[in-house]
């Protein structure tokens, strides 16, 4: 399967996933006009990727801002890989904020509460 | 009309940006984007207050834009109707957002923001993660602007209704960060 690059824009983030590793990268802020139409390619890509290889699924976020609608469908993703999870897959997120970013960090515990699988907080110094 | 009069009433408002007319493809956003910069750029120092005055637009633009796209936005009035308002008080940073709404739609809106109202920070945080985790509606809408704006506002949600000579009613929300 291919890999999936998207550059950042200002309302969509940067978007890297790399098939071979099943190393899924986001980064930017996202609020776009229509995030559920933004994010449906993403969440199919993941959805074949695990469908057609029995590799480690992780996650490298640095998105800092996303409006509403972009929160419902990165909960889809994570959701996606809860699943891989707890079918017994590698399965890991680490997501890197700015140190004083206090908003950033109040939505990434929010995100982790609503998972089981390994979830790592990274705080980058300002 | 006097541009120098116009502008002394819209900074005694306290007003920094206000937007009304169509909300076309990627204007909110673009908007967004510019007032990101010019919050960065203010002596704010509470960082988190800039973010919560960002998302509060976001989420009150992007639903009147999305709610006109959902009625059609056929009818020359309802675009027209649709306004967007940053302004600066005192003690507080307030987005205004107001638009054209279908009667039908007033007693819903009404009781999901007097519940709103209702609720504390804690209150607000279940609500938020109960409605994350239920179906999208089938405009694709998540359902979380009204409460995200509650989240970030100091105070509950102030809206009105105003009935209009048509028939409709003029929604107009104010929320204080």
């Amino acid at each position: 399967m291919n890999n999936l690059s998207l550059v950042a824009t200002a309302t969509t983030p940067a978007v890297d996933f790399n098939a071979s590793t099943g190393l899924v990268a986001l980064s930017g802020e996202s609020y776009p006009e229509n995030a559920f139409e933004f994010f449906k390619p993403l969440l199919a890509w993941v959805a074949d990727y695990v469908r057609q290889s029995s590799g480690p699924l992780s996650a490298e976020i640095a998105l800092s801002y996303l409006n509403t609608s972009s929160v419902k469908s990165v909960m889809d993703l994570l959701d996606q890989f809860e699943a891989a999870h707890r079918a017994g897959r590698t399965v890991a997120v680490h997501w890197h904020y700015q140190q004083e970013n206090e908003r950033a960090l109040e939505m990434i515990e929010e995100f982790k509460d609503e998972v089981t699988l390994p979830f790592f907080i990274v705080a980058v110094p300002g | 009309m006097n541009l120098f009069d116009l502008k002394e009433q819209l900074q005694g408002a306290g007003i920094l940006m206000c937007f009304t007319g169509t909300f076309g493809r990627g204007i909110v956003e673009e908007l967004g984007t510019a007032v990101k910069k010019y919050l960065e750029s203010s002596d704010e120092s509470r960082k988190s207050a800039m973010t919560d005055v960002f998302s509060v637009y976001i989420e009150a633009a992007q639903n009147v834009r999305n709610y006109s796209e959902r009625s059609g936005a056929s009818s020359r009035e309802v675009i027209d109707a649709n306004i967007i308002v940053i302004a600066r008080s005192n003690e507080h940073y307030l987005v205004y957002a107001g638009n054209l709404v279908e009667p039908d739609d007033v007693p819903g809106l009404t009781s999901a923001l007097d519940r709103l109202a209702s609720l504390d920070k804690a209150g607000l945080k279940v609500a938020y993660k109960e409605q994350l985790r239920k179906e999208r509606k089938p405009d694709g809408g998540a359902g979380l602007g009204l409460i995200e704006m509650a989240r970030r506002a100091s105070e509950p949600l102030r809206y009105t209704f105003t009935p209009t000579a048509n028939g409709q009613s003029y929604f107009s929300l104010c929320v204080a960060i």
